[in-house]
């Protein structure tokens, strides 16, 4: 029954190339169009679903070999990347769990964007995403888990900027994309120190050298997973994208954030058990920041007043216990958790639109007077705990400068040296230069009539005052005196950009970078 | 206390004063400001009664080493050549505060940095060290700038800014050159005038040259000398009028004075360089004379004349003989009393019409007759008419410098042709031709300016008049210079 693996992945994926190739070449249109590209979405995500269960029900029955070879997709030297998946264990519970939950929400979709202008955007992505989601839980090896968890997170991508007509939209969803891209490059630093220590990318190949490997090599294999499992399940300090990201519509949010993908994270912690047990280090920090990202939306929670943030912070308290657990070693209730709590978001918010109408009037719940006695806490959990503007302070404004500079860099040196086709430099740009050529225009002027000889003599000595007219205004007055003011000038100024570029803390983070990677490759 | 001393402090006290009194009183602070720029007057002219001609040392000599260490000393004192531009300085400054009623914002620090200015100019022809010499020179440009940049015309920041550039730079070289001869002094040998120069006579002279390089550079900004000049028309043409009296009148004789102070130390380089600073003094004189006939902004063409003039001081003292070089003082107070009294007249006119191009003015004699009187007298002194002072400057320079290099003089005839060629044409264009509507409503001089004019021309035309009294107070002292230089380049 092994081959079953293969339709999992594979129905949503011919879904959404139907859905996407019938909204590019005009097929599916108008309120006939919302219903077929529905229904394909609908159906395939159906059949997925019951070749999930049918491959469960297999793998209970024993029927299973534990992994299914579809073939090679890259042979470069000693490292091949075969096409495989796992058909057996944790993996097939949670994508027979998720299928089933992302038919829910398939289901549930097609009337909630009923009419809304991006209806098949939405069931083109619905599919993609959930195609990529059975790859990442399935596939055999890191670049298959990567290349879905990539397209996971593309996904995510479209469906927060789903109404990319408002600003705000567009911003979150891209600010919550550049957070996971932070996760991201550890999953790639990941690989490719298993590949350069273990000599392989294979799950099961990988664990089963998890003995072999020093205690070290593991340590830093384990990590630099942990940390995109990390961002990816919005632990601290990673966790505000997730409140950015409820700026989708409600299914997405549910399959996204409630139930499927924010999963993901604590998924690829469990699926590399073996390694991360031989971690104590690891281990300490699944604990930290489990218990930490646990209080802080804990604390955080107690002060939204919008469901969905409510929720939201729910969400990753319930993840940091589960990063806990893992940390702790209690795997199996790490499980049983993240499959329950799939279950259990899932319907929340997926009905919490409804909840809104239902408990309307109702008087809020004031926070307990242990909180709103220590102000400070109340403050910091409002201001939940200013990670965003911290972030903001730390990273984005540094990078934002640096690009401005080479950016400045690019327009003033580059520009220039290559023959830039819009010459801004020989144009007028102030004011200031608008009257001193006006002046000199009008003084020109006066002088022409001004000055001028009659007879030999008068002609020879207009002629002389000309020619030395024009070497003091050249060269005495324009040469020496004003442009030596000019380039003084220019100069002061060059030096006090260099001297505020120097104090810039950019710039030193740079330098240390650019030291280490110099020392690294000596 | 020494007589020069108490002249220096004179305007001290009057800033002093003028910091302790509130700064609301216009016309108190006016009052103070002119009884001690009287008062230094006073005594300068004092200094001129009791000065015994016939003897050209060094007079009223006073000494306080302030710096043991390099054995600097607060050396004061006075000789033929520094004593009328003393007197020029104190009346220049009194004039140019008569002039300066007009200004009406920040009165205060305005007499402030006017009353600094005086004592940094007398300090500079006071000093007889060269250190002290040094400080006063550069005490001088931070009022100016102050002024300049503060009460200005429209371009005030950039010619502020270029004017103390210029000058600063200038003073490196001298400082430089300065430095190189301490170099030969003995051991705390001091920096004394005389010293020195005795010193700098005992350099080799290759170095000399370079020295002399240097202090022509200094110098020759403040003159200034023909490429050196650009700092000039701007300052000149954005600097208030009262100012700019100060500016052409006596900062200008500073760079010429310590020239003449140079070519005594140095003579043997000095004649090395004659043939080109001849050269330079004779192309700077046409060449400021041509542009200052090209000018049709007034203030402009008086600060090209300026260049014109200064090259004549130039001529004289490259003649290093005793007629050249009577000239070359002669024209300094000469130029001093003229182009004071052109930028006063000039600046009174611009405060009546607020235009400075000639092109707007005509028919002027028929508002304004006085004004045009001492302008006319005045502008007639600029060319050198005879019967003026500037006649009796350029007749010393002429004969001084045929003596020296023969009929390369006519060159100089050509530059006096082009003077009283822009000369004559200003007195047509301002006072004859059709009446202008706008200018029929100006107001003659009032009776302070008319002080401040009438003492001016009064000078000019005694002097040139009679000359003997100028002649004899700096002869003394220009025979013993001559001496010296002849005995030491033969």
């Amino acid at each position: 029954m092994d081959v079953l693996v293969i339709f999992i992945p594979l129905f949503p994926f011919i879904a959404a190339i139907i859905i996407g190739f019938g909204y590019f070449s005009s097929q599916v249109m108008g309120l006939r169009g919302e219903l077929s590209s529905s229904d394909v979405a609908r159906n395939a995500i159906y059949l997925s679903s019951v070749s999930a269960i049918l491959l469960l029900i297999a793998d209970l029955a024993g029927e299973n070999s534990g992994s299914k070879m579809v073939g090679q997709w890259l042979d470069s030297g000693n490292f091949v990347v075969n096409l495989n998946f796992i058909t057996t264990g944790f993996n097939v519970v949670v994508a027979a769990l998720f299928s089933v939950i992302l038919v829910i929400i398939t289901v549930f979709s097609k009337n909630y964007v009923h009419y809304e202008p991006g209806f098949r955007r939405f069931f083109f992505v619905l599919s993609l995403f959930s195609s990529s989601m059975f790859l990442l839980i399935l596939s055999g090896n890191a670049i298959g888990t990567f290349i879905g968890w990539e397209l996971a997170g593309l996904c995510s991508y479209l469906l927060i900027s789903y109404s990319y007509e408002r600003p705000v939209a567009v911003i979150n969803a891209t600010r919550v994309f550049v957070t996971n891209r932070i996760g991201d490059t550890g999953f790639i630093l990941g690989m490719a120190l298993s590949f350069y220590f273990a000599g392989t990318v294979d799950w099961t190949s990988l664990n089963g050298m998890a003995e072999t490997l020093s205690t070290p090599t593991v340590t830093v294999i384990s990590l630099c997973f942990v940390v995109a499992a990390m961002a990816k399940s919005a632990q601290l300090p990673f966790s505000p994208w997730l409140a950015r990201a409820m700026e989708g519509p409600t299914p997405s949010s549910a399959v996204f954030y409630g139930s499927v993908m924010i999963h993901s994270g604590v998924f690829l912690v469990i699926l590399l058990q073996p390694i991360i047990d031989k971690a104590p280090f690891t281990m300490g920090l699944l604990v930290i920041v489990g218990l930490a990202t646990a209080i802080y939306s804990y604390l955080v929670g107690l002060t939204q007043t919008d469901v969905k943030s409510s929720l939201c912070f729910a969400i990753t308290g319930q993840l940091g216990l589960m990063f806990l657990e893992c940390g702790l070693g209690l795997w199996e209730l790490a499980m049983w958790h993240m499959c329950a709590h799939a279950i259990v978001r899932c319907f929340q918010v997926l009905t919490a639109p409804s909840l809104i109408k239902n408990v309307n009037g109702n008087p809020m719940k004031p926070a307990s007077p242990f909180f709103t006695n220590r102000r400070w806490l109340y403050i910091a959990s409002i201001q939940r705990f200013w990670l965003d503007p911290i972030t903001d302070r730390t990273l984005v404004r540094p990078v934002y400068g640096l690009g401005h500079d080479l950016d400045r860099f690019d327009k003033n040196i580059i520009d220039r040296a290559m023959g830039d086709p819009v010459s801004s430099f020989t144009a007028i740009s102030s004011l200031t230069q608008i009257e001193n050529e006006a002046r000199r225009k009008r003084v020109d002027e006066i002088q022409m009539e001004f000055v001028r000889g009659k007879g030999i003599v008068g002609k020879l000595l207009e002629w002389v005052a000309n020619i030395m007219s024009w070497f003091e205004e050249r060269l005495v007055l324009r040469g020496i005196g004003m442009d030596l003011v000019t380039i003084g000038r220019n100069l002061g100024h060059a030096a006090n950009m260099f001297e505020l570029l120097l104090l810039k803390p950019r710039y030193l983070v740079l330098f240390v970078f650019i030291v280490l990677m110099l020392a690294a490759s000596i | 206390m020494g007589i020069l001393s108490t002249l220096l402090l004179t305007p001290f006290l009057g800033i002093l004063v003028l910091t302790l009194i509130p700064g609301g009183n216009t016309s108190q602070i006016r009052f103070i400001a002119n009884s001690f720029a009287t008062v230094a007057f006073l005594f300068s002219c004092w200094l001129v009664a009791d000065y015994n001609q016939l003897y050209g040392e060094i007079q009223y000599y006073e000494q306080f080493i302030y710096n043991p260490a390099f054995n600097s000393a607060f050396a004061l004192g006075v000789d033929g050549v520094s004593l009328p531009m003393i007197v020029l300085a104190s009346l220049l400054t009194l004039i140019a505060l008569l002039a300066s009623f007009s200004i009406v914002h920040n009165v205060k620090s305005y007499y402030i940095s006017v009353l600094l200015l005086e004592l940094g100019m007398l300090g500079v022809f006071l000093s007889q060290d060269w250190s002290l010499f040094y400080i006063f020179w550069e005490l001088t440009l931070i009022p100016l700038f102050i002024l300049i940049a503060r009460w200005g015309g429209v371009r005030r920041g950039a010619a502020s800014i270029n004017f103390v550039l210029y000058t600063m730079g200038g003073s490196i070289f001298m400082l430089i050159s300065l430095m190189a001869i301490s170099q030969y002094m003995p051991e705390h040998g001091g920096t004394l005038m005389a010293d020195m120069t005795e010193a700098a006579r005992s350099m080799p002279r290759n170095e000399q040259l370079w020295v002399l390089m240097g202090f022509l550079i200094g110098f020759g900004v403040k003159m200034p000398v023909f490429p050196l000049h650009g700092w000039l028309p701007l300052a000149h043409v954005e600097a208030p009028s009262p100012v700019s009296i100060l500016l052409s009148g006596i900062l200008l004789k500073m760079g010429a004075y310590g020239l003449i102070r140079v070519v005594v130390m140095l003579p043997e380089a000095t004649l090395v360089f004659q043939p080109y600073l001849m050269f330079i003094a004779l192309f700077g004189m046409i060449y400021g004379g041509v542009l200052a006939w090209r000018q049709s902004d007034l203030k402009a063409m008086v600060a090209y004349s300026s260049v014109s003039h200064m090259g004549i001081v130039l001529l004289g003292i490259a003649t290093l003989n005793f007629t050249g070089i009577t000239g070359a003082v002669l024209q300094m107070t000469a130029h001093g009393l003229v182009a004071g009294a052109l930028f006063l007249l000039v600046g009174l006119l611009y405060e009546r019409t607020h235009t400075r191009n000639i092109l707007d003015y005509s028919s002027l004699v028929q508002v304004m007759p006085r004004f045009a009187f001492f302008m006319t007298i005045t502008l007639f002194a600029a060319m050198g008419m005879p019967g003026t002072v500037g006649f009796v400057a350029e007749i010393h320079a002429v004969i001084g410098g045929y003596q020296q290099w023969g009929n390369l003089m006519l060159f100089l005839g050509l530059s006096i042709l082009v003077s009283a060629a822009y000369a004559m044409r200003t007195v047509g264009m301002l006072f004859t031709g059709p009446v202008k509507p706008q200018m029929r409503e100006i107001e003659d001089l009032k009776l302070y300016e008319l002080t401040a004019a009438v003492i001016l021309i009064a000078a000019i035309v005694l002097l040139g008049l009679w000359p003997t009294p100028l002649i004899d107070l700096s002869v003394a002292t220009i025979t013993q210079m001559n001496d010296f230089i002849s005995q030491s380049i033969q």
